[in-house]
């Protein structure tokens, strides 16, 4: 009655092309979403210490709305929601053409630039106060005290909590499956349709996110080490 | 790293050399009290849930009208009958795992999940269609070309139109309701499954006039009920449950109550699929 493992199927047949194709998909809207909730996060996470008080607000109204919607529901929006706002022939345009990858990029994006812009107004709060002023007693405006002081430093110091949220992100792309984008768990649940190897499939999708999420937190390692600031930031493990 | 890795290597073998708890389905069903079932809330009128609240089924009044009473039969004890949700794509693991005993919904017999688990007489008959608004240009299988195609991760339509017609675009989702969303806002252009569950989702549907269901049968899909592998003392309860309730006339009871003309989803039994289910019933 025990279950007949049988490794074979994961390389025989279209297996391994199924499975290149999902990791090449969860990489893919993974590296938009990233860039996204990197460019969003770093914004609204700035815009919640610079002192000015709409901008304040503006990006705790985005940080509280998007990060307390479960991402489920973000991929719903994105995809059954944004498209019929649009005119026929552009939704007709975009189904064509992946919009399901798209609305599953920007859900990703979005949700995760939520949860960036936390961790980064964490980083920035964490620099001491004097650091700013010195900057504006130096002559520098507001912007460029952030663009050439406080944001730099703040980025340094949230590498380990930012690899965290990356990492997330990856992982969290496999819920763009549920508006049938094609990623890495969409195929390992291909392979078990078709050969009815459930644990097998299943195994391989966990090692290959193993793969990559120990590759990512290296490479987020690497970043750490390189671009530490000598004296500044106590030394990483 | 390296010590970790073996342990983990190890451990894994370990699990897998190990028959876990050699105990035959109908001893764990003595012991428990509890037959298990994986079915469904959302496949009218197989498994779903209904107006009132109440997960109801043609599948799982099989399981409790039919097959519940000869395995009493057999053990001399009455038992319970416990519901658990599945979909393709955790219905075998939720059995190889001992999680349920019996996938009681509409899964389709197929060669390679025999490989994986035992299948239970066919209980019901279908093939796959399409679901379109009316007056779609889709008609059949030889209208989906280039199309936008719906249909649902893990079932055995994705995989046939993949391998017939590789040029439609195939969108997979992991349930009906969301596959049926996809229709109603046109991101696709027909929705795929087995006609019946089709006809089902059409009854439901708030505007029922304005779909329809297209195509000729483009595959043959017997739902069976599944079971773990290689535990024969159980799936002949199972078989002797639906050939008692074919022969008795249960059967078409419990068709005429879910597909008669007042049932929930209306879909005569043709005379050659009457003639099918005869056939399976072996004598006594």
């Amino acid at each position: 009655m025990s279950y007949q493992f049988q490794w074979s199927v994961l390389w025989s047949g279209q297996s391994g092309s199924w499975l290149l194709q999902g990791v090449l998909t969860t990489l893919g809207i993974s590296a938009l979403a990233w860039i996204l909730a990197a460019a969003l996060g770093t914004l609204s996470g700035a815009l919640r210490t610079v002192p000015w008080r709409p901008l304040r607000a503006a990006a705790v109204v985005y940080v509280e709305f998007f990060r307390n919607v479960p991402l489920l529901v973000w991929m719903f929006f994105w995809y059954f929601g944004v498209p019929p706002l649009l005119p026929r022939p552009v939704q007709d345009w975009l189904f064509n053409h992946g919009a399901e990858f798209w609305a599953g990029m920007f859900a990703l994006g979005v949700y995760h630039g939520a949860r960036m812009s936390e961790v980064i107004r964490s980083g920035i709060q964490s620099i001491p106060r004097t650091q700013f002023e010195a900057s504006v007693a130096m002559g520098l405006t507001t912007f460029q005290a952030y663009r050439l002081v406080i944001v730099p430093i703040a980025l340094r110091l949230i590498v380990p909590p930012a690899t965290n949220e990356s990492l997330n992100l990856l992982k969290n792309s496999s819920v763009a499956l549920t508006i049938s984008v094609a990623e890495l768990t969409f195929q390992t649940r291909q392979i078990e349709t078709y050969t009815a190897k459930a644990i097998e499939a299943l195994t391989a999708g966990t090692l290959i996110y193993l793969v990559l999420c120990v590759s990512i937190a290296a490479v987020m390692a690497w970043v750490e080490r390189r671009f530490r600031i000598p004296g500044l930031i106590a030394r990483g493990g | 790293m390296k010590r970790l890795l073996s342990t983990l290597v190890a451990l894994t073998l370990l699990a897998a050399a190990v028959p876990v708890f050699a105990e035959t389905t109908l001893e764990k069903i003595g012991r428990t009290g509890t037959l298990t079932i994986g079915t469904r809330r959302g496949s009218p009128p197989f498994g779903f849930v209904n107006k009132s609240n109440e997960w109801v089924g043609f599948s799982i009044d099989l399981v409790e009208q039919a097959i519940k009473p000869v395995i009493e039969r057999k053990l001399g004890k009455s038992i319970k009958v416990e519901k658990k949700e599945s979909t393709p794509a955790t219905r075998i693991p939720l059995l190889t795992s001992n999680a349920v005993d019996l996938i009681a919904e509409t899964m389709t017999d197929t060669r390679p999940r025999r490989e994986s688990v035992d299948f239970s007489l066919t209980f019901f008959v279908t093939g796959a269609q399409f679901l379109v608004k009316k007056g779609s240009p889709i008609h059949g299988i030889q209208d989906i070309a280039g199309k936008r195609i719906a249909a649902q991760q893990g079932s055995t339509n994705a995989r046939i139109i993949r391998e017939r017609v590789p040029g439609a675009q195939l969108r997979e989702f992991p349930d009906q309701p969301a596959a049926f969303q996809a229709l109603a806002q046109g991101q696709v252009d027909a929705y795929t499954n087995d006609g019946i569950q089709l006809a089902g989702l059409k009854a439901k549907a708030p505007n029922s006039a304005e779909w329809e269901i297209v195509g000729d049968f483009y595959s043959y899909e017997p739902y069976g009920m599944a079971m773990r592998k290689n535990d024969s003392d159980f799936r002949q309860v199972v078989n002797v449950g639906l050939m008692e309730a074919i022969e008795s006339g249960k059967y078409a009871e419990l068709y005429e109550k879910w597909f008669g003309p007042k049932g929930e989803v209306p879909y005569p039994l043709t005379p050659e699929n009457k003639r099918f289910l005869q056939m399976q019933v072996a004598p006594k």
